[in-house]
């Protein structure tokens, strides 16, 4: 039986030329600069422009692969899977069975958009072999996309039909899903994300540091008035290149994530939840609900003060990074927070955890930084001997830190959920399910022992690595209650002791 | 308070792990005889000759007789029928456990040192992690190789 075959869309050669360029952008740049340091021409044309000749050439090259590449690369469906055909020298064969595919993912860039193309990602549950499982359809038509999702539907619903024994088989077309949209983010929210996220930072410290500089500047101006005089000039003049300069950043990283997260939206399937984003590039994730591993929420101290939170899930399946780590809720109002993630996570107890750790446990928090913290400051205090003794300063700013930790510090369980809060720099709230929860671990050194404290920490699954979520220093006792509700023959027993009772009555 | 985990690994275990700590100081050997021929030749002050000797000592002291002998003091593992239970760690100990429907492979490996001892290591992943039981008796290892790999076939969950 052969099935039509489908190619891609002419621009995939282009997309794919460009990809080489930009991957290949520094050898390039060294190339052409190579050329330059070459000072008269040796009469010899070719000679001079030999590497713009290699660069043509280059040029050509990547064309030509970019263009067979593209002639090469079929894709089609049989047997319920999906088939693609590829490869410039060697070919190659991928088969997709349709019920691996986990999801399709997404993505319109500059080129795709005038054409109505779109780049599509297939996702399958990530096996042993790690990055080679998925595929990617560098450009194709929403009507195929659309036809791929068809094909998928049509083959589910011939297996439950299979399964059912059903003689006639109707192929009723799925009536198009109703998503339902749970959280949107308006153009108030963009702004205040870009504002909060990382490159405020930068200009604050570089604020700083120039603050620093002024002071150290002020004696100056008792010795020498008119070098001073001079001298500030210049500074002040520094000071405002390289404050212009912070806020050219700073307006940089609000621009990009103005355009990467513009009309962020998560909508609601039955089983899926798909997350659309983008201005210039857009892009539509789908996450399985039955791949999330874990929920979490992640207020910086920036935004914590403001009260605002994001909230991630950690996805099984899918690579590292990007779709591994989920940015679910980029940034929403703490007080607000339950209502989405209710909508979609109705099983979920999104309550802050109540049970403390003990204040014997505190100063575990601070000590072991004494470790690196007392040769730096004393080679510090050495070398640069009155100055350098401020860096005695770290130790208050260490222990302050410890103590803050060891608020942010707590942990609870609900039925089979396990929430734990901590702080390293962001505090995170994390939300597990017992299920979820590939091993768990208690730490204690001999001091922890003396003082019946111990660290509790929980694995699961993000993408093809592991989150650890860690509570340290609570009480050993509540650190073998957590273990024992993790313990499925504790559980067991439980169990079986009441079901004894029953039998009793 | 949690009871330790039952069982122990191999007595032999612990002769594999003073043999490295053997190796370990050969090379830290190495590098104080090197630190010596070099105060030789400079003629730099005897103090290092001491110092190279007494690091030398007391990392032989460490990592022969002590540290091996507090990791395998500490060393306990127990396969129950729905759980797997690990204790270990030199200065921190560390227990863990790992709910058998967690577990995805079970791994036996042994290099040469271990081959000529007849042991082997234990390895059990789950989707996330890797736990490792170092050495083990070479059928011992294998018995309990497939003995979680059924408690873990037996043992059916989602991801």
């Amino acid at each position: 039986m052969s099935e039509e075959r489908y190619k891609l869309h002419w621009i995939t050669a282009l997309i794919e030329v460009l990809k080489t360029l930009k991957e290949m952008i520094f050898p390039l740049i060294v190339l052409i600069f190579a050329n330059g340091f070459q000072d008269s021409g040796t009469g010899k044309w070719y000679w001079d422009y030999l590497s713009f000749i290699i660069l043509g050439v280059l040029i050509i090259v990547f064309f030509i692969t970019g263009i067979i590449k593209w002639k090469r690369f079929v894709y089609w469906f049989e047997d319920d899977e999906l088939r693609i055909e590829y490869g410039l020298f060697v070919k190659k064969k991928r088969y997709i069975p349709f019920h691996r595919i986990q999801s399709l993912d997404y993505t319109e860039g500059i080129l795709h958009r005038p054409l109505k193309l779109v780049k599509v990602k297939v996702e399958t549950a990530g096996g042993a072999d790690i990055s080679k499982s998925d595929a990617e359809l560098t450009a194709i038509t929403k009507e195929a996309a659309k036809r791929i999702e068809e094909k998928m539907a049509e083959s589910k619903q011939r297996k439950i039909h299979k399964i059912d024994d059903f003689d006639e088989f109707e192929p009723v077309a799925e009536p198009s899903q109703k998503l339902k949209a749970v959280y949107k983010m308006d153009r108030k929210d963009l702004l205040v994300l870009a504002t909060t996220s990382g490159g405020i930072g930068l200009i604050l410290s570089g604020v700083l540091i120039f603050l620093v500089q002024f002071a150290e500047f002020i004696p100056f101006d008792k010795m020498y008035v008119e070098i001073s005089e001079f001298i500030k000039y210049g500074v002040i003049i520094v000071v405002i290149v390289v404050l212009l300069g912070l806020l050219v950043i700073w307006g940089v990283s609000v621009l990009m994530t103005f355009l990467g997260y513009y009309g962020f939206t998560v909508e609601l399937d039955k089983e899926d939840l798909v997350i659309s984003r983008g201005l210039i590039e857009k892009k539509r994730v789908t996450v399985p609900l039955n791949r999330v591993q874990s929920v979490r929420i992640i207020e910086n101290p920036f935004r914590q003060l403001f009260g605002y939170a994001n909230v991630v899930i950690d996805n099984a399946g899918g690579g590292l990074g990007d779709s591994a780590r989920i940015n679910l809720l980029p940034l929403v109002k703490k007080t607000d927070i339950n209502g989405p993630l209710k909508a979609i996570f109705p099983d979920l107890v999104v309550e802050e955890p109540t049970r403390k750790v003990p204040s014997r446990g505190k100063r575990y928090y601070y000590r072991i930084d004494f470790l690196w913290m007392a040769p730096v400051i004393g080679a510090l205090a050495y070398f640069f001997f009155p100055y350098g003794l401020f860096s005695l300063l770290l130790i208050p700013v260490i222990v302050l830190w410890g103590l803050f930790q060891h608020r942010s510090a707590a942990f609870e369980t609900f039925g089979n959920q396990l929430t734990m809060r901590f702080r390293g720099i962001s505090l995170q709230t994390a939300y597990m399910m017992k299920n979820r929860i590939q091993s768990m671990e208690i730490k204690q050194n001999y001091f922890h022992r003396k003082k019946n404290v111990a660290i509790v920490s929980a694995r699961v699954k993000s993408g093809m690595g592991v989150f650890n979520a860690q509570v340290s220093y609570i009480e050993e006792k509540d650190a073998n209650e957590i273990l024992d509700w993790y313990e499925p023959s504790v559980e067991k027993k439980v169990e079986s002791n009441l079901i004894v009772d029953d039998i009793l009555e | 308070m949690r009871k330790q985990p039952m069982n122990r690994i191999s007595e032999k275990g612990l002769r594999v792990w003073r043999l490295y700590g053997i190796m370990q100081t050969i090379l830290v050997l190495l590098l104080a005889a090197g630190a010596g021929v070099l105060t030789y030749i400079f003629e730099w002050s005897w103090g290092i000759y001491a110092i190279a000797a007494g690091v030398v000592l007391i990392y032989a002291y460490l990592f022969i007789v002590l540290f091996p002998k507090i990791r395998w003091l500490r060393w306990r593992y127990e396969v129950r029928e729905s759980e797997i239970e690990l204790q270990h760690g030199l200065f921190i100990v560390k227990r863990t456990l790992i709910p058998m429907v967690r577990v995805q492979h079970v791994d036996t490996s042994q290099g040469p040192i271990l081959r000529k001892y007849n042991l082997a290591g234990i390895t059990i992943s789950t989707a996330a992690t890797n736990h490792t039981i170092p050495a083990l008796v070479m059928e011992e290892a294998d018995e309990l190789r497939s003995r979680i790999s059924v408690l873990a076939r037996v043992a059916e969950d989602d991801v």
